[in-house]
């Protein structure tokens, strides 16, 4: 049976795909028809805060920054309560990073600011002496694309059945209800909203005058996200 | 049944499986050391040593195809 | 046609030759970059405040890690399969046009696929999954490659004269197979641009942007069965291939055991692919999942030291060529580091080791010790082996070759040395608690404490960079300014002084 592989190519072939498929039709598959269901108190991403995650994903953060706390007591001590899977169930792609070049980012958003995230993109060094974190100026020229965003949301809600426009059960009892728009333009109007609200703790005028004029630069955004990290 | 059983009896069974065709194979390469064409396991190194074109394959794929004209023996 | 012998054709190997070299620079420089970047921040404005957003290290990283695994290495893999698939099925390119069309077809759609991709990362174009940046379009792109690439080979199988498999072509088919399912799988995405909105709008934001059909834990569970796999069949399986053609060549020796390496072949094939697991060790992912990614972490070990120690054994009795030949030299350190890696990579996946390791720069070491020591170096010492037979000239240096041997091993030294440091060093200071109970260390503490191994490290790459660079002139003379010789190159490489 051996030699006879060894000769036959197309039947070698199969073979080999038998041998290295095992492992993904058992593991892996199998895992799929339990979907990760998400835990109480997890909701799905706000148009802004989606379009936060793009610039996070754009500008590559998760190179250098986790979104994983292991249940270790140094970890939980750091960083806060170590990660659910049903915490991640909106989560495409998942962030974990792999390389913890700078600290963890899963719950940033209960121990740091609108103000201190601005500060921070604006010139690391000034807020954390000794960071080797790069500015990011750009984020506060570049505006964010809302439209893109919009067409993931509608992606999202119609494939995975993410609950936009519905009642999702909060922790404390409350429920809380995400808005997704049902036109381009109210997208664009419902992210400008969420924007005056963080742009109105922000100190730099240019991005208080560009969201003034409707405009949504990418830092505005990008805080929106981090500050929903809980 | 759940499918969390079956993902148990599915691995332990394709594992066994394996194992055994593994092991098998191994039995057969060690007290066979020829495949089923008499070439000897060992010889099949040859193919790259002796990879010009115009060198005799360890085992030709057919008559009339090997080797082209003018290949030495 | 004129009344000539047939001879091999390497047309299509050259060509990838070419893309081997210019790649590894381009992947090799980004890479220096980024280590002198970690260590020296203020070179993430490298070429301005202008050019900020193109130059700083989380806009190139991906760069970097794509242009070596896609770039470089896989240059290499076809540049070899070109070579050593004809010579071992004992079949000329030259005797099927539509292979040769193939062939060519294959090289030029690759390289439009690679200079999309780096276009599209450099603007910020990425799914962040990693080795899986692109978007959709270069999927599709990725894809049309490989299969072209697949029929040139399983054209060429088809039309061959020896009738057994070689080995190396196993080799060659597993990675073929293995890429093709794993990426397919792990891209599996929707794209956003079709979907209509209540209000009747269609074709919204960005053309390419898509979403990924796995979620949260799922996602992570299939992009690291990915990742790791990817290592597997890009980075393992058909640098094998390469060592269990050039090593008995170069040398003149059989190899040690050829059933062995039959052995070898399907323990590495079932083993591998279940190793995954590992890099989600205290995730979000079940339990038994990671404890089966630790022990079939360990039980790799076997296969991988299989072939390894196969090849090692190969030069039995012939150890004088280590000293006397600097590309056996490449060849017999590029197993060592092979078996030195395959060793760490299982201790790493211990769960215990891996609560320190995970995150921290040991594992950038293990990997880089992986491809500088034993990708790197093999890949350069095949077209080492190929460059007089395909160019029919004798190597430019046989001293230049030496001298880079030593420097390129000089750095992968420092490299991994500095980053066990550095890893274990931060590892430690993470989870160090003072007598009350709190954490003794703040994040910045364990980042400012890595400094001077982000130099060394930097230090490392940048002499590996060198030594490159001298392999790259050393290709470059011997194609421009050695004689031709009458035939093609028999046995052993010929060296001049």
């Amino acid at each position: 049976m051996f030699h006879w592989l060894e000769k036959h190519p197309f039947f070698f072939a199969v073979g080999v795909f038998i041998a290295i498929a095992f492992a993904g039709l058992i593991e892996i598959l199998p895992n799929f028809a339990q979907a990760s269901r998400p835990v109480i108190g997890t909701a799905p991403y706000s148009t802004l805060e989606l379009a936060g995650r793009h610039v996070y994903i754009k500008n590559s953060c998760n190179a250098c920054h986790s979104q994983l706390i292991r249940p270790f007591k140094s970890e939980t001590d750091r960083y806060g309560h170590y990660s659910l899977s049903g915490e991640y169930a909106y989560d495409r792609p998942f962030l974990w990073g792999s390389k913890r070049t700078g600290p963890d980012l899963m719950r940033v958003g209960n121990y740091r600011t609108t103000d201190w995230h601005e500060n921070h993109m604006k010139d690391p060094q000034s807020v954390v002496p000794g960071s080797i974190m790069p500015a990011y100026k750009w984020l506060f020229t570049n505006s964010a694309d809302i439209d893109t965003v919009y067409a993931e949301q509608l992606t999202v809600a119609k494939h995975f059945a993410v609950p936009y426009n519905q009642d999702v059960p909060m922790k404390d009892g409350s429920v809380q209800n995400v808005k997704m728009a049902s036109s381009i333009a109210e997208a664009r109007s419902l992210a400008l909203e969420e924007a005056k609200v963080v742009a109105a703790d922000m100190k730099d005028q240019d991005v208080k005058d560009a969201v003034a004029r409707g405009e949504i630069p990418e830092i505005v955004a990008l805080i929106a996200y981090m500050n929903s990290l809980k | 049944m759940s499918i969390a059983e079956l993902q148990a009896y599915g691995y332990f069974v394709l594992t066994f499986l394996l194992v055994v065709v593994l092991y098998g194979y191994i039995y057969h390469l060690y007290t066979k050391k020829r495949d089923a064409d008499g070439v000897d396991y060992e010889s099949y190194s040859n193919m790259a040593l002796k990879d010009d074109i115009d060198d005799a394959p360890v085992s030709a794929l057919s008559d009339e195809k090997v080797p082209f004209e003018g290949a030495k023996k | 046609m004129e009344n000539r012998p047939l001879e091999y054709d390497y047309t299509i190997a050259k060509m990838f030759m070419l893309t081997t070299i210019a790649f590894g620079i381009v992947g090799m420089l980004i890479g220096v970059i980024l280590a002198f970047q970690l260590a020296f921040p203020g070179l993430n404005l490298i070429l301005g405040d202008g050019l900020a957003e193109y130059t700083n290290f989380s806009r190139l990283r991906p760069l970097h890690t794509d242009a070596v695994i896609f770039g470089f290495t896989l240059s290499g893999v076809f540049a070899t399969w070109y070579y050593v698939g004809q010579r071992v099925l004992k079949v000329s390119m030259a005797e099927s046009r539509l292979l040769m069309t193939l062939g060519k077809l294959h090289f030029w759609l690759y390289v439009i696929v690679v200079a999309a991709a780096v276009y599209s990362l450099f603007a910020g174009v990425t799914t962040s999954k990693e080795y899986a940046e692109f978007e959709w379009p270069i999927d599709v792109g990725v894809v049309v490659v490989w299969v072209i690439f697949g029929m040139s080979m399983f054209g060429l199988i088809g039309i061959r004269r020896e009738k057994s498999l070689y080995i190396s072509v196993w080799y060659y088919i597993a990675t073929f197979l293995g890429i093709a399912m794993l990426y397919l799988f792990n891209n599996m995405e929707i794209p956003t641009y079709f979907v209509t909105s209540p209000a009747g709008e269609s074709g919204i934001g960005a053309w390419y942007h898509s979403v990924s059909m796995y979620a949260g834990t799922n996602d992570a569970l299939v992009q690291w069965w990915y990742g790791h796999n990817a290592v597997a069949f890009g980075f393992t399986v058909p640098i094998v291939a390469m060592i269990y053609y050039f090593l008995p060549k170069e040398s003149g020796q059989a190899i040690y055991s050829y059933k062995l390496s039959l052995l070898s072949f399907w323990g590495l094939m079932f083993v591998y692919l279940w190793a995954g697991g590992h890099h989600l060790l205290y995730s979000t992912v079940p339990d038994w999942m990671q404890t089966m990614g630790s022990i079939f972490s360990i039980v790799l070990i076997l296969p991988s030291w299989g072939s390894a120690i196969n090849m090692l054994l190969t030069m039995k009795g012939e150890w004088q060529q280590v000293a006397a030949s600097p590309l056996i030299k490449f060849m017999v350190l590029g197993s060592t580091f092979y078996m030195f890696s395959t060793l760490e990579g299982p201790i790493q996946a211990i769960k215990s080791v891996n609560a320190i390791a995970h995150f921290t720069d040991w594992i950038v070491g293990h990997v880089h010790d992986g491809v500088l020591g034993w990708v790197g170096f093999m890949i350069m010492a095949s077209l080492y082996h190929m460059a007089p037979r395909v160019f029919k000239r004798e190597i430019y240096s046989k001293s230049l070759m030496a001298a880079q041997f030593w420097i390129q091993t000089l750095g992968v030294v420092l490299y991994f040395s500095s980053m066990w440091i550095a890893g274990i060093t931060q590892g430690m200071m993470w989870r160090a608690h003072d007598e009350f109970g709190n954490l003794a260390y703040s994040f910045i503490d364990t980042v400012t404490v890595l400094h001077p191994y982000y130099a060394i490290r930097g230090v490392g790459g940048l002499l590996y960079l060198v030594g490159f660079l001298m392999f790259a002139y050393n290709i470059y003379k011997t194609m421009s300014s050695r004689p031709v010789e009458e035939r093609e190159l028999q046995s052993a490489s010929p060296m001049g002084a």
